[in-house]
């Protein structure tokens, strides 16, 4: 939600700043544009139409329907709001705290060692609990026993994070299979 | 029992003294350091009531992170005057020495 409210609140912004020039234009009768020629009028006659249709009941299905939706999008960005953001450091217990890239990098330096994987891209998340969660992309060469190299994985970065006592709370792995000289290694 | 930045002083020079440490930690979005005066100690931030401390780790690492972490807090112990002592681990730096 933070990039969102950051862009809620840029368009808000410039479409203020706009406003104003359009005022100090309109104001000063700048350009030849006085305040009189804005259709005031069409629009307040506009809303108190609306309003009038709304105090009989007199909505169209199409008028209900698209204020529905407008109540739906407001609760749900209300609920959004509300969610409290996902932490941006890994908590290992006992306030101690690491970066993502530190997760990373550790995962990095031994999947790539694994026998059979000829590439790897990693990411870790923060979570709230203790313990990072890990997705590991690893590639491999076409017609390995893919299985077995997953599993060998999958092992390798467990024991390794523990030895670091790096705690993970998730670990997906992924393998795909590549043309081997399209990959970092091209022997494994 | 120090504060402020005594407490910032003596809680970095008991870090980089701990095995495992390579340098203090700068912060990533917002810069972790105790400003007094015209002093500053980067990697320590000490509130109130807690203490948190920034440092990079040294690659290899000679013993798991939370062993460095308990170390860190052993050490800085005496000066914390009871502070909540939290350690940030924000990178691992291969050391000068290490040819890698």
């Amino acid at each position: 939600m933070r990039i969102f409210n950051r862009v809620v609140m840029m368009l808000l912004l410039a479409g203020l700043f706009v406003l104003g020039v359009y005022m100090v234009v309109y104001a000063f009768e700048l350009f030849g544009y006085s305040l009189s020629s804005l259709p005031f009028s069409g629009f307040s006659n506009g809303l108190q139409g609306f309003a009038n249709d709304v105090e009989r009941g007199g909505l169209s299905v199409t008028t209900l329907i698209i204020l529905f939706l407008l109540v739906l999008l407001g609760l749900l960005l209300l609920i959004a709001e509300f969610k409290p953001p996902s932490p941006s450091r890994v908590r290992m217990g006992n306030g101690t705290y690491t970066t993502r890239r530190v997760v990373e990098d550790e995962v990095s330096a031994v999947a790539d060692e694994v026998p059979g994987v000829l590439g790897s891209s990693v990411s870790a998340k923060a979570q709230r609990r203790p313990g990072a969660q890990v997705d590991i992309e690893g590639t491999v060469r076409r017609g390995e026993d893919v299985g077995t190299i997953r599993e060998g994985l999958r092992s390798t970065v467990q024991e390794h994070l523990s030895r670091r006592g790096l705690p993970v709370s998730k670990l997906n792995v992924k393998l795909v299979e590549a043309d081997p000289r399209q990959t970092k290694t091209r022997v494994q | 029992m120090a504060d402020g930045i005594q407490l910032a002083r003596a809680a970095s020079v008991a870090a980089l003294a701990t095995e495992g440490v390579h340098s203090m930690g700068r912060g990533r979005f917002v810069e972790a350091a105790t400003y007094e005066g015209r002093e500053k100690v980067s990697g320590v931030i000490v509130g109130p009531e807690d203490l948190e401390i920034h440092i990079v780790a040294r690659y290899p690492l000679p013993r798991p992170i939370p062993d460095i972490a308990e170390s860190i807090r052993e050490r800085v112990a005496p000066e914390a005057g009871g502070r909540k002592t939290t350690v940030v681990v924000e990178d691992v730096e291969v050391a000068a020495d290490e040819n890698l």
